[in-house]
């Protein structure tokens, strides 16, 4: 039986605990009472008419109301649409009409017609509604996922009941998760993926704890999970972090990120972005072993390192069920027995078109290739090739990692003003002194590696690249374009500067 | 106000800020935001100063967090708990 089956069949067993750890509060449940719960929301909502294939929002912050009315729509077969309050500022009678809800919950003021208050659910007596038996096919789809692209409003496709199936079950084959497990999620529920791990749970029976962003740091080490579900930019902060720790407090690097993540922790999930090499290294002697993998929303998880295969620089070996084939231009194409999707939902016109291809083909965009045992590595964005004058391509994230590299470089991106000569827009580090000559020497560093096309003639130093400026994502990645249009006076003058 | 948490604020928020400042020449009203503190770094931020001041953050929501936008603030929201403690 196909995981989601499992979960929706019946009750798990009793023993295994969900928690939601805020800051002020953590509350826990066995799965059993969550289940309980989420079967009283299941009479509730087939109580507001809605019917298999019906799509409810869920536009709130990370709690057990957002868990119940997850669980309760795969019971009974409906569709959940996850919003992130903090991305989606529209009001909630808004996003009822654009992505044709029958009903949004949410914690957000005001309510109105089909928007009701996410709290209401909590607090539901027990229903006697007669849940009906539910099967979900591959095809089918229980939930409406939102790309988070560079611009332009958000992209959704409807996931795959098959696509969820395949990839918690390869996750399960790599990290055996079971009795004794606690995973830690503080990325948004709207997410698919972090609703994973409560699926998860239910079925192969472990804890799991559900957090936000704002708590995380706060409720990780009284947690002490095993697990840790994170993103690029949330180990970069935390290194940072432990690094100033070890230097003030004269501790050891196990023994702050103990401090600050328990001791109980197995491994650390990272994905959704590339993964600072330095920063996988830090982690891995710091006693806290670290898995990069890859995947995009429209292919699910592609590739993972996990323990019993891990190769540093790649993102892991190829998932069963998934094929990569590598276009002549090199770049990535995804094919899956079982798509995610073959269209997006709500897009642009032909933006469908240009990344879902017949044959359950997704053309990622993204640069790699395959090494002789199957490991996938990944080494830029397609558009992130710069052709020089003389006609050679340079793939600029080999470079950028590099600079990366140095200590005092946070981020960056390089780019060419000229079609001769590259420059790197840098972004420094907030835990080092930066000034001119510690820019030029990392600047020296770098290019003592590189080739003599892949010189980098000169840094332009920038404000720190954050989500909160805008030349950040909000997974983390470097907003090239507007990075790019911000610095364009100080990449072209060629009285500014750092030179070598 | 108890100057010992005032001066542990300063030296933690000292330490993730992106900018060179010294402790001491942190502004108490100016923004947090505005001072180059991500989301992320100003819970961080939070969390050492709250350890350092042998303060439980327990005793903040994220809506408390949300709501501390200055230094200023940030010591006087630890000294009221301090004291009640």
């Amino acid at each position: 039986m196909s995981v989601i089956n499992q979960l929706v069949s019946g009750p798990p067993r009793p023993g295994n605990r969900l928690s939601v750890a805020r800051l002020g509060r953590t509350e826990s449940w066995d799965l059993t009472e969550v289940w309980e719960l989420s079967g009283r929301v299941a009479g509730y909502l087939l109580g507001l008419g809605i019917r298999p294939g019906d799509r409810i929002g869920v536009l709130a912050a990370n709690s057990l109301e957002w868990v119940l009315l997850d669980l309760a729509a795969l019971r009974i077969k409906a569709v959940t649409a996850g919003f992130d309050p903090g991305k989606f500022d529209v009001s909630g009678t808004e996003l009822v009409t654009r992505y044709g809800l029958a009903v949004l919950f949410t914690d957000q003021d005001p309510t109105a017609d089909r928007v009701r208050p996410v709290a209401a659910v909590r607090e539901l007596l027990p229903s006697d509604a007669d849940l009906p038996s539910v099967v979900w096919e591959h095809g089918d789809a229980p939930a409406l996922k939102f790309t988070s692209g560079s611009s332009g409003p958000a992209k959704s496709l409807l996931a795959s009941a098959g696509s969820i199936d395949s990839s918690l079950a390869a996750v399960q084959d790599m990290f055996a998760h079971g009795p004794g497990d606690d995973i830690f999620v503080f990325l948004p529920l709207s997410l698919l993926q972090q609703r994973y791990w409560v699926y998860s749970a239910f079925v192969f029976g472990h804890d799991v704890t559900i957090s936000t962003y704002e708590a995380a740091f706060a409720t990780l080490r009284t947690t002490r999970p095993t697990v840790v579900m994170g993103v690029p930019g949330f180990y970069e902060t935390t290194r940072a972090h432990l690094e100033a720790t070890a230097a003030r407090t004269g501790a050891s690097p196990p023994e702050v990120a103990v401090e600050v993540f328990g001791d109980r922790i197995r491994y650390l999930w990272t994905g959704s972005a590339p993964a600072n090499p330095a920063t996988l290294r830090y982690f891995t002697e710091a006693g806290l072993p670290i898995f990069e993998g890859y995947g995009l929303n429209e292919t699910c998880i592609v590739a993972k390192n996990h323990p019993g295969a891990h190769r540093p620089g790649s993102v892991g070996r190829v998932l069963p069920g998934k094929e990569v084939l590598i276009d002549s231009d090199g770049v990535i194409n995804i094919r899956g027995e079982l798509p995610v999707a073959t269209r997006y939902e709500h897009a642009e016109p032909g933006e469908s078109e240009a990344m879902f291809r017949p044959g359950g083909i997704v053309r990622t965009g993204d640069l790699g290739h395959l090494d002789e045992d199957g490991y996938l590595f990944v080494r830029g964005r397609a558009d992130d090739v710069i052709v020089l004058e003389n006609g050679k391509k340079i793939i600029v994230r080999p470079i950028e990692e590099r600079l990366k590299a140095c200590a005092v470089i946070e981020d960056c991106v390089v780019t060419n003003p000229s079609q001769r000569q590259l420059v790197a827009i840098v972004s420094p580090t907030a835990s080092h002194p930066v000034d001119t000559e510690t820019i030029a020497a990392a600047l020296r560093q770098t290019n003592a590696a590189l080739g003599h096309d892949e010189q980098i003639t000169k840094a332009v130093l920038a404000d720190r690249f954050t989500v909160e400026n805008g030349l950040l994502s909000s997974q983390f990645k470097p907003r090239r374009k507007q990075i790019e249009a911000r610095y364009r006076g100080l990449v072209i003058d060629p009285e500014e500067g750092i030179r070598a | 106000m108890p100057d010992s948490i005032e001066t542990t604020a300063r030296v933690a928020l000292s330490e993730v800020l992106p900018q060179e400042l010294t402790p001491q020449a942190i502004d108490l009203d100016a923004e947090l935001d505005h001072l180059g503190l991500t989301s992320l770094n100003k819970v961080l931020f939070l969390t050492s100063v709250c350890d350092r001041t042998q303060v439980g953050l327990h005793h903040f929501t994220e809506h408390d967090l949300a709501a501390m936008r200055t230094l200023g603030q940030v010591v006087e929201a630890l000294s009221r708990h301090k004291e009640m403690s």
